[in-house]
Protein backbone atom coordinates (compact mmCIF):
# COMPACT_ATOMS: atom_id res chain seq x y z
CA UNK A 1 0.00 0.00 0.00
CA UNK A 2 1.36 3.01 -0.87
CA UNK A 3 1.58 6.28 1.39
CA UNK A 4 0.36 9.62 0.29
CA UNK A 5 3.61 11.05 -0.01
CA UNK A 6 4.79 8.40 -2.00
CA UNK A 7 1.75 8.65 -4.79
CA UNK A 8 2.80 12.67 -4.25
CA UNK A 9 6.55 11.88 -5.38
CA UNK A 10 5.59 9.72 -8.13
CA UNK A 11 2.58 12.02 -9.75
CA UNK A 12 5.53 14.98 -9.56
CA UNK A 13 8.10 13.29 -10.58
CA UNK A 14 6.49 11.33 -13.92
CA UNK A 15 4.63 14.69 -14.63
CA UNK A 16 8.52 16.38 -14.70
CA UNK A 17 9.90 13.84 -16.64
CA UNK A 18 6.73 13.91 -19.19
CA UNK A 19 7.75 17.99 -19.15
CA UNK A 20 11.71 16.81 -20.33
CA UNK A 21 10.08 14.43 -22.81
CA UNK A 22 8.28 17.51 -24.32
CA UNK A 23 11.23 19.91 -24.17
CA UNK A 24 13.00 17.41 -26.34
CA UNK A 25 10.31 16.44 -28.70
CA UNK A 26 9.70 20.82 -29.20
CA UNK A 27 13.57 20.73 -29.76
CA UNK A 28 13.09 18.03 -32.96
CA UNK A 29 9.82 19.50 -33.99
CA UNK A 30 10.02 23.26 -33.42
CA UNK A 31 10.39 25.21 -36.46
CA UNK A 32 13.63 27.47 -36.09
CA UNK A 33 16.13 28.04 -33.58
CA UNK A 34 14.57 30.30 -31.33
CA UNK A 35 11.47 28.85 -31.07
CA UNK A 36 13.86 25.19 -30.06
CA UNK A 37 15.33 27.67 -27.25
CA UNK A 38 11.69 27.82 -26.00
CA UNK A 39 11.17 24.30 -26.24
CA UNK A 40 14.30 23.61 -23.79
CA UNK A 41 14.39 26.62 -21.57
CA UNK A 42 10.61 26.39 -20.25
CA UNK A 43 9.88 22.80 -20.30
CA UNK A 44 12.69 21.71 -19.52
CA UNK A 45 12.78 23.87 -16.06
CA UNK A 46 9.10 23.61 -15.18
CA UNK A 47 10.09 19.36 -15.57
CA UNK A 48 12.82 19.90 -13.34
CA UNK A 49 10.79 21.53 -10.62
CA UNK A 50 8.25 18.86 -10.54
CA UNK A 51 11.34 16.52 -9.69
CA UNK A 52 12.46 18.47 -7.45
CA UNK A 53 8.81 18.97 -5.84
CA UNK A 54 8.54 15.43 -5.88
CA UNK A 55 11.68 14.19 -3.81
CA UNK A 56 11.55 16.96 -1.48
CA UNK A 57 9.15 14.64 0.94
CA UNK A 58 11.58 12.03 0.40
CA UNK A 59 14.72 14.14 2.30
CA UNK A 60 15.63 12.38 5.21
CA UNK A 61 17.10 15.98 6.78
CA UNK A 62 15.49 19.46 5.96
CA UNK A 63 19.41 20.08 4.70
CA UNK A 64 18.57 17.79 1.59
CA UNK A 65 15.67 19.34 0.85
CA UNK A 66 17.46 23.08 0.64
CA UNK A 67 20.11 21.25 -1.66
CA UNK A 68 17.08 20.19 -3.48
CA UNK A 69 15.61 23.93 -3.88
CA UNK A 70 19.43 25.46 -4.71
CA UNK A 71 19.99 23.18 -7.49
CA UNK A 72 16.69 24.03 -8.79
CA UNK A 73 17.25 27.87 -8.35
CA UNK A 74 21.11 27.34 -10.19
CA UNK A 75 19.07 25.14 -13.31
CA UNK A 76 17.22 28.05 -13.93
CA UNK A 77 19.24 30.32 -14.03
CA UNK A 78 21.99 28.82 -15.83
CA UNK A 79 19.33 27.79 -18.05
CA UNK A 80 17.78 31.22 -18.46
CA UNK A 81 21.31 33.27 -19.02
CA UNK A 82 22.57 30.34 -21.70
CA UNK A 83 19.19 30.20 -23.73
CA UNK A 84 19.16 34.05 -24.18
CA UNK A 85 23.02 33.59 -24.81
CA UNK A 86 22.02 31.29 -28.24
CA UNK A 87 19.10 33.28 -29.11
CA UNK A 88 20.89 36.04 -29.58
CA UNK A 89 23.74 34.40 -31.72
CA UNK A 90 21.01 33.13 -33.18
CA UNK A 91 19.29 36.21 -34.29
CA UNK A 92 22.50 37.86 -35.13
CA UNK A 93 23.59 34.74 -37.67
CA UNK A 94 20.03 35.15 -39.35
CA UNK A 95 18.11 38.07 -38.53
CA UNK A 96 14.68 36.72 -40.21
CA UNK A 97 15.02 33.08 -38.17
CA UNK B 1 12.18 55.19 1.51
CA UNK B 2 14.07 57.07 -1.29
CA UNK B 3 17.28 56.41 -2.84
CA UNK B 4 19.66 60.01 -3.23
CA UNK B 5 21.94 59.55 -6.21
CA UNK B 6 24.76 59.06 -4.05
CA UNK B 7 27.98 58.74 -5.38
CA UNK B 8 29.25 54.86 -5.55
CA UNK B 9 30.93 54.27 -1.77
CA UNK B 10 32.69 51.15 -1.29
CA UNK B 11 31.09 47.70 0.87
CA UNK B 12 31.22 47.93 4.69
CA UNK B 13 33.03 45.44 6.50
CA UNK B 14 30.35 43.86 7.81
CA UNK B 15 28.15 43.72 4.81
CA UNK B 16 31.22 42.15 3.02
CA UNK B 17 31.35 39.57 6.22
CA UNK B 18 27.69 38.93 5.57
CA UNK B 19 27.73 38.16 1.83
CA UNK B 20 30.72 36.00 2.47
CA UNK B 21 29.11 33.72 5.01
CA UNK B 22 25.91 33.63 3.16
CA UNK B 23 28.21 32.13 0.17
CA UNK B 24 29.75 29.89 2.43
CA UNK B 25 26.59 28.55 3.31
CA UNK B 26 25.13 27.66 0.64
CA UNK B 27 28.43 25.82 -0.29
CA UNK B 28 27.97 23.97 2.74
CA UNK B 29 24.51 22.78 1.57
CA UNK B 30 25.55 21.61 -1.48
CA UNK B 31 28.81 20.38 -0.93
CA UNK B 32 28.02 19.22 2.63
CA UNK B 33 29.11 19.97 5.83
CA UNK B 34 32.83 17.87 6.53
CA UNK B 35 35.53 19.97 7.58
CA UNK B 36 38.36 18.68 5.65
CA UNK B 37 36.35 20.08 2.90
CA UNK B 38 35.98 23.79 4.68
CA UNK B 39 39.62 25.28 3.08
CA UNK B 40 37.84 25.13 -0.40
CA UNK B 41 34.61 26.22 0.68
CA UNK B 42 36.11 29.11 2.61
CA UNK B 43 38.14 29.95 -0.93
CA UNK B 44 35.19 29.44 -3.06
CA UNK B 45 32.99 31.80 -0.69
CA UNK B 46 35.71 34.24 -0.55
CA UNK B 47 35.82 34.07 -4.33
CA UNK B 48 32.07 34.59 -4.71
CA UNK B 49 31.87 37.83 -2.59
CA UNK B 50 34.92 39.11 -4.32
CA UNK B 51 32.88 38.61 -7.96
CA UNK B 52 30.08 40.04 -6.10
CA UNK B 53 31.24 43.65 -5.18
CA UNK B 54 30.97 44.49 -9.24
CA UNK B 55 27.38 42.76 -10.10
CA UNK B 56 25.82 43.38 -6.86
CA UNK B 57 27.01 47.32 -5.93
CA UNK B 58 26.31 48.78 -2.65
CA UNK B 59 23.58 51.08 -2.97
CA UNK B 60 21.23 47.83 -4.55
CA UNK B 61 18.79 47.17 -2.48
CA UNK B 62 15.90 44.83 -2.65
CA UNK B 63 12.32 44.90 -1.69
CA UNK B 64 11.44 42.20 0.29
CA UNK B 65 7.26 42.66 -0.20
CA UNK B 66 8.16 43.22 -4.14
CA UNK B 67 10.65 40.57 -4.22
CA UNK B 68 7.31 37.94 -2.58
CA UNK B 69 5.32 39.18 -5.38
CA UNK B 70 7.56 38.72 -7.60
CA UNK B 71 8.15 34.81 -6.97
CA UNK B 72 4.38 34.63 -6.68
CA UNK B 73 3.75 35.92 -10.21
CA UNK B 74 6.52 34.15 -11.42
CA UNK B 75 6.13 30.32 -10.42
CA UNK B 76 2.31 30.00 -12.06
CA UNK B 77 3.72 31.95 -14.92
CA UNK B 78 6.30 29.58 -15.75
CA UNK B 79 4.14 26.84 -14.88
CA UNK B 80 1.97 27.93 -17.73
CA UNK B 81 5.21 28.65 -19.98
CA UNK B 82 6.23 24.96 -19.18
CA UNK B 83 2.65 23.25 -20.39
CA UNK B 84 2.09 25.66 -22.94
CA UNK B 85 5.66 24.68 -24.72
CA UNK B 86 4.63 20.89 -24.05
CA UNK B 87 1.12 21.40 -25.34
CA UNK B 88 2.63 22.86 -28.19
CA UNK B 89 5.18 19.97 -28.67
CA UNK B 90 2.74 17.43 -28.73
CA UNK B 91 -0.02 18.81 -30.78
CA UNK B 92 -0.53 16.47 -34.42
CA UNK B 93 0.13 19.99 -36.04
CA UNK B 94 2.52 22.81 -34.86
CA UNK B 95 0.63 25.69 -34.80
CA UNK B 96 2.63 28.76 -33.99
CA UNK B 97 3.28 32.29 -35.51
CA UNK B 98 6.86 32.95 -33.87
CA UNK B 99 7.95 36.41 -34.61
CA UNK B 100 10.15 39.05 -32.79
CA UNK B 101 8.65 42.16 -31.47
CA UNK B 102 10.26 45.05 -29.67
CA UNK B 103 9.81 46.46 -26.50
CA UNK B 104 10.89 48.94 -24.92
CA UNK B 105 11.80 49.08 -21.48
CA UNK B 106 11.99 51.45 -19.04
CA UNK B 107 14.86 49.85 -16.98
CA UNK B 108 18.34 51.51 -18.04
CA UNK B 109 21.17 48.83 -19.23
CA UNK B 110 23.06 46.96 -17.25
CA UNK B 111 22.55 43.96 -14.10
CA UNK B 112 19.20 45.15 -14.24
CA UNK B 113 18.10 44.77 -17.38
CA UNK B 114 20.02 41.56 -17.91
CA UNK B 115 18.43 40.11 -14.92
CA UNK B 116 14.89 41.23 -16.09
CA UNK B 117 15.83 39.61 -19.52
CA UNK B 118 17.16 36.42 -17.92
CA UNK B 119 13.79 35.99 -15.46
CA UNK B 120 11.52 36.83 -19.17
CA UNK B 121 12.79 34.54 -20.87
CA UNK B 122 11.13 31.88 -18.52
CA UNK B 123 8.27 33.83 -19.12
CA UNK B 124 5.01 31.79 -21.52
CA UNK B 125 5.85 31.97 -24.99
CA UNK B 126 8.43 35.07 -24.55
CA UNK B 127 12.46 35.33 -25.14
CA UNK B 128 14.40 38.41 -24.69
CA UNK B 129 16.85 38.47 -28.07
CA UNK B 130 18.28 41.37 -27.79
CA UNK B 131 19.05 44.14 -25.38
CA UNK B 132 19.81 47.44 -27.02
CA UNK B 133 21.55 50.21 -24.88
CA UNK B 134 18.84 52.20 -25.46
CA UNK B 135 16.56 50.16 -23.65
CA UNK B 136 14.95 48.54 -26.57
CA UNK B 137 14.43 45.13 -26.04
CA UNK B 138 14.08 42.44 -29.34
CA UNK B 139 11.62 39.47 -27.70
CA UNK B 140 10.98 36.75 -28.97
CA UNK B 141 7.35 35.23 -29.26
CA UNK B 142 5.86 32.10 -30.04
CA UNK B 143 2.44 33.57 -30.73
CA UNK B 144 3.57 37.06 -32.46
CA UNK B 145 -0.22 37.75 -32.65
CA UNK B 146 -1.01 37.86 -29.10
CA UNK B 147 -1.11 40.84 -27.00
CA UNK B 148 2.76 40.43 -25.96
CA UNK B 149 3.55 44.27 -25.53
CA UNK B 150 1.10 44.26 -22.32
CA UNK B 151 2.53 41.34 -20.89
CA UNK B 152 5.96 42.50 -20.99
CA UNK B 153 4.89 45.80 -19.63
CA UNK B 154 3.38 43.78 -16.65
CA UNK B 155 6.37 41.64 -16.45
CA UNK B 156 8.71 44.10 -15.92
CA UNK B 157 6.72 46.18 -13.60
CA UNK B 158 6.47 43.06 -11.26
CA UNK B 159 10.10 43.02 -11.65
CA UNK B 160 10.40 46.71 -10.52
CA UNK B 161 8.78 46.37 -6.99
CA UNK B 162 12.00 44.20 -6.48
CA UNK B 163 14.47 47.24 -7.01
CA UNK B 164 12.94 50.54 -5.19
CA UNK B 165 14.81 53.51 -6.77
CA UNK B 166 16.61 51.65 -9.21
CA UNK B 167 14.26 53.19 -12.45
CA UNK B 168 16.01 54.66 -15.64
CA UNK B 169 14.85 58.18 -14.01
CA UNK B 170 15.27 59.76 -17.34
Amino acid sequence: MMGLTDAFTLVCVVAGALLFLAGTVGLLRFPDTLSRLHALSKADNLGLGLIVLGLLPQQASPMGGVKLVCIWLLAQLSAATASQLIAGIAARRKPQA
Amino acid sequence: MTAPASPRQPLSWPSLLGRGLFFFALWLVLIGAAPKDWPVGLIAAAAATGASIPLWPPESRLSLTGLVRFVLRFLPQAMVAGFDVARRAFARRIAMKPGLVTYRASLRPGMAQGALCAVMSLQPGKLPVSCAASGDMRVHCLDSDASVTAELAADEAAFLRILPGDRSGA
